[in-house]
C-alpha cells in the first residue's frame, strides 16, 4: 500500500471514529450543561475533542483539526477550573461539533470556512486574553550550516537513566553516526565491584565530532535526556582558528586542561597495572603534568597548578629512583587526577554559564497543578464503556448472514428427505439415521444463526442519543420548556433496522416537542407543569421491540383531524360524521393532511406520518396512535427484532404456500361452521367471546372476490391475525408448519405490493409468498 | 531488526497510522485502546517499545508508565509517550514517571521511525 492509499485508509478510518467521538459530545455536552462543574464530565468532553483534533490532524483534516483547537481550548480552561461553562458556551460548542462534523466531508474545508471563522471568534470572546508566546527569537545568525564544526561533547547521563527506558549507548551510536566521531568513554566514576549498583548509570563519554551539521541537529539527539543529564558542546570552526584567537584565555586554559586530561586518562590505567617499573610511562605522565602546569600559570590558574604539583613531585621522585611505583603513590595518582577533573569541570561550569554553547538543565516549571486531571478518568460511567471491537466490513457481514440463513432453510430439507426414504423406498431405519443427523446439524445452525444475528444487533442508544440534543434545540428555539426522558436504551435491534428507523423517529420525536408540548404558559394555565415530558422507550416484547414515544402535551384533537381531512378533501364530511374518534385519529397517516397551524421550520410541511408509517412498514413494523386532547399522546412502534431470518407459519390456501410471520400470529384455531357468521357482505366468527372480521386467504388474493355465500367445510383451520387495522381471523386451508424463512425482497415490479413482504423459498425448493399483516387487510 | 512495539491509544486512527507505519518498517504491533487493556495484554511477553496516548480514559499514559515501570519485565523497556504542543507540562510529568521520550501530535510517518529508531536502534 502506497502513501496515498494510506491516507485514504486514514481518512476513512477517522471518519468512523469521528462519528462516535461526535456523537459522544453531543450527549455529554448537554450533560454539562446541567453540571458545569463535573471535573469527570469535562474530562470526557475535553478528551473526546483532544482525541478528534490529534487523530484528524494524524490522518489528514488540517483544517479541521485548527478549528477543533480552538474548542479544545475552551474546554481545557474549563478542566483547569479558570472558566466556567454556561449554556451560551454549550450552544456554542454544540455548533462548531456540527461544524466539526461537516468539515470531514469532502470539499467540506472549503465552503465552511465563513461558518467556522464566526465560531472561532466567538469562542475567543469566552477565552481569557493570552500573551503571544513571543518567538522565542529563532534567528541564529552564526547557526550557518555546510561549513565543517569540530564539537566537543561532554555526556554524562543521569545514574538513574537506565529507569527511563534510555540506553546512553543509543545517544552516542547517534552522535556518531552526525559525523567522524571520536568516542572516549569516562570510566572514572565508577566504583569498586562491591558497590556498584547494576543497575545505575556511572558512565560518561565525550565524544570529538567533526559534522556539518547545523548544532541544532546535535542537540536533537539529546532531545530525550536534556532536561537530567549533564551536557555540554562545545563547537569550533574546522580548521580550529588556533588556541588563542578571538577565544578568551579562559577558553584557550580549557581547551588545553581537556587535552592533558585525555591525555592523562590514557596513561593512568597503564601506570596503575604496572608492576615492572615503567620508565617511559611516568615520564609521559610527568611531560603531560608539567605543561599542563606551565599553561595553568600563564593563565593565571592558581589552584589547577598547586593541585598538580603533588603528582609531579611524586613522579619526579619515581622517575630520579627508577623504582617501580608504590601502591600508595598510583593511588596518589588516580586520586589527583580525579581531583584535577572536577576542579576543570567547575571551572568550565563556571565559564560557560549563560553561554550559547552550553545545554544547561532546564528545570521543570512549577510542579504541575492539576490534581483534577489525575483524579478524573477512573469511573466511567457504563454508557461510554469501550467495548473490546473490530470493525468489520457490513459487506462481509451480510454475506455471513445470508449463508447462516441458507444454512437454516436448507436444513428443512433433512426431514423431508427422511420421511421418504421411510415412505418411498421403505428404508425406515435409514430415516430415522438421517433425522438424527439432522437434528444434529438443526442445533448447529440454530447456534450458528443466532451468533450471527447477535453480531447485527446494536444498541438502540446509537438512535436515541442524537434525540436529547435535538429537544433541547427545539425547546430553546420556541421558548418551551421540556425533559427528554430515554428508557430501555439498550435495547438491541438489527442493525439494518437500527439505521432505517432514526429517519422516522426524529420526525415522532421533533413531532413530539414540537407540536405536543405547550409553551410555559399555556401549560402552567392549564394546571400542568411548566416543563413539558417527552419520554422515548424501547423495550423487548415477545419477538419484537416496541419503541413508544409519549408526551404530555396537548393531545390531538379528533374533531380537527377531521375538519382538516375533509377540508383537504379527503374524506367526504359523510363519512367524517360517521366517524368514532380513533378512526378520526388514523386520518393523521394520510398523506398530505398536517395539523400544525404554522409550518414551522422544525417540523416541516405535512410529509408527516404517512412517510413514518410507510417506513416502518418496510421494516414489517407497525405504528399505532392514541392521544387524549389536553393530555397528550403515545405512539408506539412495533418491529421485529432482526429481518433476515424469521421464523413463520406456513399454511396452505388453494393449493399455494403462504407464510405468515410468528409475530402476527396471535392464535391459530380449528372452529366448527357454527361458528362463523354473516353480515350483509360481510363474515365474521366467535372465538372466545370475541368477534373477528373473516377473510378467505384462497379469495383474498383472488382477482374475482367471491361474495355472498360462502360453502364453510364442517370446520375451519383460521389464523387470527394482527393488522394495522386490529384483529382479523384468516382462513386457510391447510395450517402445514412452523417454518424459518429468509424473507427476499419481491423486485422492483412489485415492491409496492404492500400485502407481501417478499418471497421465500422452502426447504422442498417451493416458493412461498410471506405475507406482511401491516399492509394485509 | 523487527521489534515488538506496542501502541495504546484510544483513537483507532491513530492506533491504524501507528500500526501500519510500523509494520511498514518490519515490526511487530501489540494494540491496546487504554492502560488498562495495556497492562491486560502484556501477558509477560516480551516488548521492545510501548508507543502511548497520555489522555486516555480508565488508565492514563503517566499512570501507565508508572505501572509499567513498576513491572519487573518492563523497568527499562522504552516507553514514548503521544503529546501535543500544548502539553509540556504532561510532557515533564511523564519523564517524572518514566518515559523516555515523545512524539508531538500530529506526526508524519518519517518523524515516527526516527523516534523507535533513537529509543530502540
Amino acid at each position: 500500500m502506497d502513501i496515498a492509499a494510506l491516507q485514504i485508509k486514514m481518512r476513512d478510518a477517522f471518519r468512523v471514529e469521528a462519528a462516535d467521538l461526535l456523537a459522544e459530545l453531543d450527549s455529554s455536552m448537554l450533560e454539562l450543561e446541567s453540571r458545569p462543574q463535573d471535573p469527570d464530565l469535562l474530562n470526557r468532553v475535553f478528551r473526546a475533542i483532544h482525541t478528534i483534533k490529534g487523530s484528524g490532524a494524524t490522518a489528514g483534516f488540517n483544517e479541521m483539526a485548527a478549528f477543533t483547537h480552538h474548542v479544545e481550548e475552551l474546554f481545557d480552561e474549563a478542566r483547569m477550573g479558570r472558566l466556567t461553562i454556561t449554556p451560551e458556551m454549550i450552544d456554542l460548542a454544540l455548533k462548531a461539533k456540527d461544524l466539526i462534523g461537516r468539515l470531514l466531508e469532502p470539499d467540506g474545508a472549503a465552503t465552511l470556512e465563513p461558518a467556522c471563522a464566526q465560531v472561532v471568534e466567538a469562542l475567543a470572546k469566552f477565552l481569557p486574553h493570552k500573551v503571544k508566546p513571543s518567538s522565542n527569537g529563532q534567528a541564529k545568525p552564526g547557526d550557518g550550516p555546510s561549513q565543517r564544526q569540530r564539537h566537543k561533547i561532554f555526556f554524562k547521563p543521569h545514574p538513574q537513566v537506565f529507569f527511563s527506558g534510555t540506553d546512553p549507548v543509543n545517544v552516542v551510536d547517534e552522535l556518531r553516526a552526525l559525523g567522524e566521531a571520536a568516542v572516549t568513554a569516562r570510566v572514572d566514576g565508577v566504583p569498586t565491584l562491591e558497590s556498584l549498583n547494576p543497575e545505575q548509570c556511572y558512565l560518561a563519554w565525550e565524544v570529538n565530532l567533526l559534522s556539518a551539521l547545523p548544532l541544532a541537529k546535535i542537540k536533537e539527539v539529546f532531545l530525550f535526556v536534556e532536561d537530567e543529564s549533564e551536557i555540554r558542546i562545545e563547537s569550533h570552526l574546522e580548521p580550529a582558528s588556533s588556541e588563542a584567537g578571538e577565544a578568551g584565555p579562559l577558553t584557550a586554559f580549557l581547551n588545553i586542561a581537556a587535552q592533558s586530561l585525555e591525555a592523562l586518562s590514557g596513561f593512568l590505567p597503564q601506570l596503575r597495572d604496572a608492576t615492572e617499573p615503567d620508565l617511559r610511562c611516568c615520564k609521559n605522565y610527568l611531560r603531560i603534568l608539567r605543561t599542563f602546569q606551565a599553561a595553568a600559570r600563564h593563565q593565571g590558574q592558581e589552584a589547577p597548578a598547586t593541585l598538580v604539583e603533588e603528582q609531579i613531585q611524586l613522579l619526579e621522585e619515581a622517575v630520579t629512583s627508577q623504582a617501580a611505583l608504590s601502591d600508595e603513590a598510583k593511588c596518589d595518582l588516580a586520586e589527583g587526577y580525579q581531583k584535577l577533573a572536577a576542579l576543570i569541570q567547575s571551572v568550565r561550569e563556571n565559564n560557560q554559564r549563560g553561554s550559547k554553547l552550553a545545554i544547561l538543565p532546564t528545570l521543570p516549571s512549577g510542579a504541575a497543578s492539576q490534581p483534577a486531571a489525575s483524579a478524573a478518568g477512573g469511573s466511567k460511567p457504563p454508557a461510554l464503556r469501550a467495548a473490546a471491537s473490530i470493525r468489520v466490513d457490513q459487506e462481509k457481514l451480510d454475506r455471513l448472514m445470508q449463508s447462516a440463513g441458507e444454512l437454516l432453510v436448507a436444513r428443512n430439507a433433512f426431514p423431508i428427505l427422511a420421511k421418504r426414504l421411510a415412505l418411498e423406498h421403505g428404508l425406515s431405519a435409514m430415516g430415522k439415521e438421517v433425522k438424527d443427523a439432522s437434528n444434529h446439524i438443526s442445533h448447529i445452525a440454530e447456534d450458528l444463526q443466532a451468533a450471527v444475528m447477535s453480531i447485527r444487533m446494536m444498541p438502540i442508544r446509537t438512535v436515541f442519543q442524537r434525540f436529547p440534543r435535538m429537544v433541547r434545540d427545539i425547546c430553546r428555539a420556541q421558548g418551551k420548556e421540556a425533559e427528554l426522558l430515554l428508557e430501555g436504551e439498550d435495547t438491541e435491534l438489527d442493525k439494518t433496522v437500527i439505521e432505517q428507523i432514526a429517519d422516522p423517529l426524529v420526525h415522532l420525536v421533533r413531532n413530539a416537542a414540537d407540536h405536543g408540548i405547550e409553551s410555559p404558559e399555556v401549560r402552567v394555565e392549564a394546571g400542568k407543569p411548566r416543563a413539558g415530558k417527552v419520554t422515548l422507550k424501547a423495550y423487548n416484547k415477545e419477538n419484537n421491540v416496541v419503541i413508544e414515544i409519549l408526551d404530555d402535551g396537548a393531545g390531538m384533537d379528533p374533531a380537527r383531524l377531521k375538519a382538516k381531512a375533509v377540508e383537504k378533501g379527503l374524506i367526504t364530511p359523510g363519512a367524517a360524521e360517521a366517524m368514532n374518534d380513533r378512526a378520526a385519529l388514523e386520518l393523521i397517516f394520510l398523506p398530505g393532511l398536517t395539523t400544525a397551524e404554522a409550518v414551522t421550520d422544525i417540523s416541516g410541511r405535512g410529509v408527516g406520518m404517512d412517510v413514518v408509517r410507510s417506513n416502518i412498514r418496510q421494516l414489517q413494523g407497525t405504528t399505532t396512535l392514541e392521544s387524549r386532547l389536553g393530555s397528550g399522546s403515545r405512539i408506539t412502534i412495533t418491529l421485529p427484532a432482526s429481518l433476515m431470518v424469521s421464523k413463520g407459519i406456513l399454511v396452505e390456501a388453494n393449493g399455494e404456500a403462504y407464510v405468515f410471520p410468528i409475530a402476527s400470529v396471535v392464535q391459530m384455531v380449528r372452529l366448527p361452521r357454527q361458528q362463523l357468521h354473516r353480515h350483509e357482505q360481510a363474515h365474521f366468527a366467535t372465538f372466545r367471546n370475541e368477534v373477528y372480521p373473516l377473510l378467505r386467504l384462497a379469495d383474498h388474493f383472488a382477482i374475482k372476490a367471491q361474495s355472498g355465500e360462502i360453502a364453510w367445510p364442517e370446520e375451519v383451520a383460521m389464523a387470527i391475525i394482527q393488522t394495522n387495522q386490529g384483529r382479523v381471523g384468516v382462513v386457510v386451508d391447510r395450517f402445514v408448519s412452523d417454518v424459518e424463512v429468509i424473507v427476499k425482497p419481491l423486485g422492483r415490479d412489485f415492491a409496492n405490493i404492500a400485502a407481501f413482504q417478499g418471497a421465500t423459498i422452502m426447504g422442498d425448493g417451493r416458493v412461498a409468498l410471506v405475507i406482511n399483516p401491516a399492509g394485509f387487510v | 531488526m523487527t521489534k515488538t512495539i506496542m501502541i495504546v491509544d484510544d483513537s483507532a486512527t491513530m492506533r491504524q497510522m501507528v500500526r501500519f507505519t510500523l509494520e511498514t518498517a518490519g515490526h511487530q504491533v501489540v494494540e491496546a485502546t487504554d492502560g488498562v487493556d495495556a497492562l491486560a495484554k502484556l501477558n509477560a511477553q516480551k516488548l521492545d517499545l510501548f508507543i502511548t496516548d497520555l489522555n486516555m480514559p480508565n488508565l492514563d499514559g503517566i499512570q501507565l508508565t508508572r505501572q509499567l515501570r513498576a513491572a519487573a519485565p518492563y523497568r527499562f523497556t522504552p516507553i514514548v509517550m503521544l503529546t501535543t504542543e500544548s502539553q509540556q507540562e504532561k510532557k515533564m510529568e511523564g519523564k517524572a514517571a518514566g518515559a523516555t521520550g515523545w512524539i508531538i501530535k500530529p506526526f508524519n510517518m518519517e518523524q515516527l521511525l526516527a523516534v523507535v529508531r533513537r529509543v530502540c536502534p
